[in-house]
């Protein structure tokens, strides 16, 4: 399988280098991961800057998607009608809109309505050194934090939804007779859900639920629109400063792909040792 | 309706409801006591792009360090994509534009514009296989013709405007475009000076410049958000000094018409 794998390699890298008039130069892409400085010593360059701020802004946002997602979840599996029609109109208004236009107009909607209540700036400039290498660490340039902060909001408000269904899902796909179980040992429908249900529910939403995470880093390079400098956006700075744009875009897919991957593995385990 | 247009449309909707913070206080003091100049710009050589070691450098750079200095201010650049440089601007992300943006009549709608700052045009570089030996710009208006462009730049009006018969092919970046010229897709690709003249002589095997001259001109400038008629007065009166002194003369002739910068930026 491998060989055949490699072979069908080959044949596309020869045919590419047969029909692509490109001078391949793969010598500068190391130093755009990490480059000396006389100074400093060795510092990250613009790639893996831009893979941390992927990084993170993932952490984020599937940390507060996973808020959403539980909320919106549960009011989809309500008995009453309000909070389902409440959820699903949310699910159904960020699944079929295209992300790209949702998170264009949530971005500028949320950095210029909801980024001014919570008072950042005010905040960044009376906050102790300690605490201003804490955000940095967590969040990138306190600079940016705005721009990252709006972000995040905007692609959890995306993911949530999807996490809502999977959470539904989950939930729907435990018998009748277990929610019959706790009614009848007398629990409220509340506490059943909560005792019963979920507790069963969830490790059937863990194969999903990994999935998503896997699709929300991918999904990530969106931001790339709106100058969250993420991968995608410094990829395509190199691509166009360097004039190497294969080498470029290659290499930041490797990163995408290496990234997924470990994720995946991790989870494949994690699967594993649920399923005993 | 293109991508671009519609993008901004519902920006502009989504920013209706926006009570804009009363404006007391003009553009420029509120700079002034920030001490910070934020300025918008995308990658665009040699406007502004990376050098080895990640920093922005270019002609926008040159010229936004010296309006900070000028103002006593700190200059603050703003990577920014070039598709969402305006609502970002109308949004409050930065001050002004720097980043050679052309004024156009559709972009004149939602943004104020400055007096030109850069000398620049629109050119054509031809493929020497595809279309070899033309010489004019007349013989590029043929539907067999494939032109390509960069998207929501002043080169997709122009290509539209003068070779009306010619396909028109857009994509996201410059690299991608050139690429598809390299690669004999395309006959010709329009872009800002001097991008076609350092293409041909990068390529001098594949590539060529079927004219020497420029097709049109180009009025590049600052854009601030609508209104902002003091800071507009500051920006123009500082542009008109600087090219009294020769300053924006000097260093358009650095990043334009010659490249001894091109080994800090590849190896």
């Amino acid at each position: 399988m491998l060989v055949v794998l490699a072979g069908f390699a080959a044949f596309i890298a020869y045919r590419v280098q047969a029909v692509l008039n490109y001078r391949w130069s793969w010598a500068p892409i190391p130093n755009y991961l990490l480059r000396w400085d006389p100074e400093r010593g060795w510092v990250i360059n613009l790639l893996l800057q831009g893979l941390l701020t992927t990084l993170r802004l993932s952490l984020w946002s599937m940390l507060l998607a996973a808020c959403f997602g539980t909320v919106i979840g549960v009011l989809r599996s309500s008995v009453q009608l309000l909070p389902r029609l409440i959820g699903g109109t949310y699910v159904e208004l960020m699944r079929n809109t295209p992300p790209l236009v949702l998170i264009f107009v949530g971005y500028f909607f949320v950095s210029s309505q909801i980024m001014p209540l919570l008072g950042i700036d005010a905040m960044l400039r009376n906050t102790s050194p300690a605490m201003r290498a804490a955000i940095e660490l967590g969040f990138g340039d306190p600079r940016l934090l705005k721009n990252f902060l709006s972000a995040a909001i905007v692609l959890a408000l995306f993911e949530g939804a999807y996490i809502a269904e999977i959470l539904r899902a989950g939930i729907a796909s435990v018998e009748r007779g277990q929610w019959d179980a706790a009614a009848a040992l007398g629990l409220s429908r509340w506490r059943g859900l909560r005792l019963v249900v979920l507790p069963q529910a969830l490790t059937r939403m863990v194969p999903p639920l990994c999935g998503q995470v896997i699709s929300l880093i991918k999904d990530s390079a969106v931001v790339s629109l709106i100058s969250i400098q993420d991968l995608t956006f410094m990829a395509n700075d190199v691509a166009v400063s360097s004039n190497l744009v294969f080498e470029t875009w290659l290499t930041a897919s490797a990163m995408y792909f290496v990234v997924c991957l470990a994720l995946s593995l991790g989870f494949h385990r994690l699967e594993r040792r649920l399923d005993r | 309706m293109d991508r671009r247009t519609f993008l901004q449309t519902a920006t502009a909707a989504s920013l209706l409801g926006v009570a804009r913070p009363s404006h007391a206080a003009t553009l420029i003091d509120e700079i002034k006591s920030r001490g910070v100049l934020r300025a918008g710009l995308s990658t665009f050589v040699p406007w502004a792009m990376r050098d080895k070691t990640g920093a922005l450098i270019g002609y926008e750079l040159d010229v936004g360090k010296r309006l900070g200095a000028d103002l006593g201010v700190k200059y603050e650049p703003m990577p920014t994509a070039w598709d969402g440089i305006i609502p970002a601007l109308l949004a409050g992300q930065f001050d002004v534009i720097i980043g050679g943006m052309t004024v156009t009549p559709k972009r004149l709608e939602s943004v104020d514009f400055t007096e030109a700052y850069s000398f620049t045009g629109v050119a054509m570089v031809a493929s020497k296989k595809v279309a070899p030996g033309l010489s004019t710009i007349e013989a590029f208006n043929r539907p067999d013709i494939t032109i390509v462009v960069r998207r929501g730049t002043a080169a997709v009006t122009v290509a539209q405007q003068i070779l009306p018969n010619a396909t028109l092919r857009q994509f996201d970046d410059d690299a991608q475009a050139l690429q598809e010229l390299k690669n004999a897709n395309a006959a010709a690709w329009i872009t800002s000076t001097p991008k076609p003249a350092f293409a041909a002589i990068d390529n001098p095997d594949t590539l060529y410049l079927p004219f020497d001259k420029i097709i049109a001109p180009q009025r590049d400038a600052m854009a601030v958000r609508k209104g902002e008629t003091a800071t507009l007065a500051v920006l123009n009166e500082w542009i008109a000094a600087r090219k009294a002194d020769g300053f924006l003369q000097d260093r358009f002739h650095f990043w334009f018409e010659q490249r001894s910068w091109l080994s800090q930026v590849q190896a």
